[in-house]
């Protein structure tokens, strides 16, 4: 299939990025972007124009989850996005200065970043590592792209408290 | 000034650094941090942690395996025969000669990769068969324990007939069968239970020669494989060696 390798082989390792931060291990990613890429293939005649690499990480995304529910039997009540409004307060209010090294450590930008919930983690990785606009993160993750801006503004708000957190704990 | 509040700045702020706001919105945010001490160091601490995870954050590239992997299965996945002739229709020219040296490359690379076992793509695709009937929720297409079920639903749809025995009484319940395809030959595949975990047994015919049984751990599943009297079987599981050794033995000695 010359046309599915024009479209999809250059987002390989975007497919791979997102489905190894979503999932958590190597082999969990290599399973699901092989799986992706086969159902990618199998609609391809329903992608018509547009964004490929939106598109593929739709499938990618979608397969992640799949395989977050199944290892974790059905008992991840997290996937949702129910953080009280408290929470992210605390991030304005009177913490410590966010100094520039908590972010220079590699290990702990990884870690603070697996910490957080997947709908928040994987808005982190579509835009600080992917680039991605808000429109196709939007469909990427299939929310309102009037509410990108809102959950990225979570998710980095938790991410600089999880990384307080692990360089308190240090 | 503007009087915008803090609280919609606190979001703004985000779609400011990420040059998502229009114009006149980015203008009001600005005037609104030149004049908030609050919102400007919040500003500040966002820039400051979007840059360090840009910088820092691990980035997973695809394996080139993977890349590989996947690029050659699609292309032997063509969804209709159609669309292979259009392919060959138009291809001649500008497809024949890339098609070559792709296929030399694939070729060196298969030499160098599969060296030590040039069984490794079977188990390969195997294990990822293994996994992707555990998770996409289709483990039989015939589900049954009993192998007189099991056994007629496999006629008509291969050419070959898979022995199929149900071993509860060992332990290892028959749970069912499904059509499969390992290097795009068709298989059977048979599940079969022990405790919590899942068994899938691969037979497809082959003309090597017999061989006897050998062990294979990949991506942390055991496997155990063999051929005999013309059949390739391909044992896989998340289950120990030792038990998975136990089920093969059983399944190549046939029922008692």
């Amino acid at each position: 299939m010359k046309r599915f390798e024009e479209l999809f082989a250059p987002h390989m390792n975007a497919a791979y990025n997102l489905a190894r931060w979503l999932t958590g291990n190597d082999s969990a990613a290599h399973d699901v972007v092989q799986e992706s890429a086969y159902r990618a293939l199998k609609f391809i005649d329903s992608f018509v124009d547009g964004n490929a690499k939106a598109w593929f990480l739709t499938i990618v995304r979608n397969e992640s989850y799949n395989w977050l529910k199944v290892s974790a039997g059905n008992r991840w009540v997290a996937i949702g996005d129910e953080i009280p409004a408290d929470d992210l307060a605390l991030g304005h209010g009177q913490t410590p200065e966010l100094h520039a090294m908590h972010a220079e450590d590699a290990a702990l930008v990884q870690q603070a970043l697996q910490a957080l919930a997947p709908v928040f983690r994987e808005v982190i990785v579509l835009k600080e590592l992917e680039g991605m606009p808000y429109k196709d993160i939007a469909r990427v993750v299939d929310i309102p792209l009037g509410t990108v801006m809102s959950r990225l503004a979570r998710a980095r708000t938790m991410l600089k408290l999880e990384l307080l957190k692990l360089h308190s704990h240090e | 000034m503007n009087d915008m509040n803090c609280t919609v700045c606190h979001e703004l702020i985000h779609g400011y650094l990420d040059n998502e706001l229009d114009t006149a919105m980015a203008t009001q945010v600005a005037e609104h941090l030149a004049a908030c001490a609050d919102c400007q160091r919040l500003h500040d601490e966002a820039r400051m942690l979007i840059a360090g995870v840009k910088a820092h954050a691990p980035y997973y590239p695809a394996p080139d395996a993977l890349t590989q992997g996947v690029m050659s299965k699609t292309k032997s996945r063509a969804p209709s025969a159609r669309r292979f002739w259009d392919l060959l229709r138009d291809a001649p020219q500008q497809w024949l000669m890339p098609a070559f040296s792709a296929a030399a490359l694939a070729i060196a690379l298969a030499l160098y990769v599969a060296t030590p076992s040039s069984e490794q793509p079977w188990m390969d695709e195997a294990v990822s068969s293994h996994v992707r009937s555990l998770m996409a929720d289709h483990l039989n297409d015939i589900a049954s324990s009993d192998r007189h079920t099991v056994k007629p639903w496999f006629t008509g749809k291969l050419d070959f007939s898979p022995p199929v025995f149900d071993y509860s009484v060992q332990g290892f319940p028959l749970l069912g069968g499904r059509l499969d395809y390992l290097q795009h030959q068709n298989a059977a595949a048979l599940s079969y239970g022990r405790a919590k975990h899942i068994i899938n047994l691969f037979i497809l015919p082959t003309s090597a020669a017999d061989k006897p049984r050998e062990h294979l751990a990949i991506r942390g599943y055991n496997i155990v494989a063999w051929q005999r009297d013309h059949m390739r079987f391909i044992v896989v599981s998340d289950l120990e060696k030792s038990e998975l050794e136990a089920f093969s033995q059983l399944v190549e000695k046939g029922p008692i």
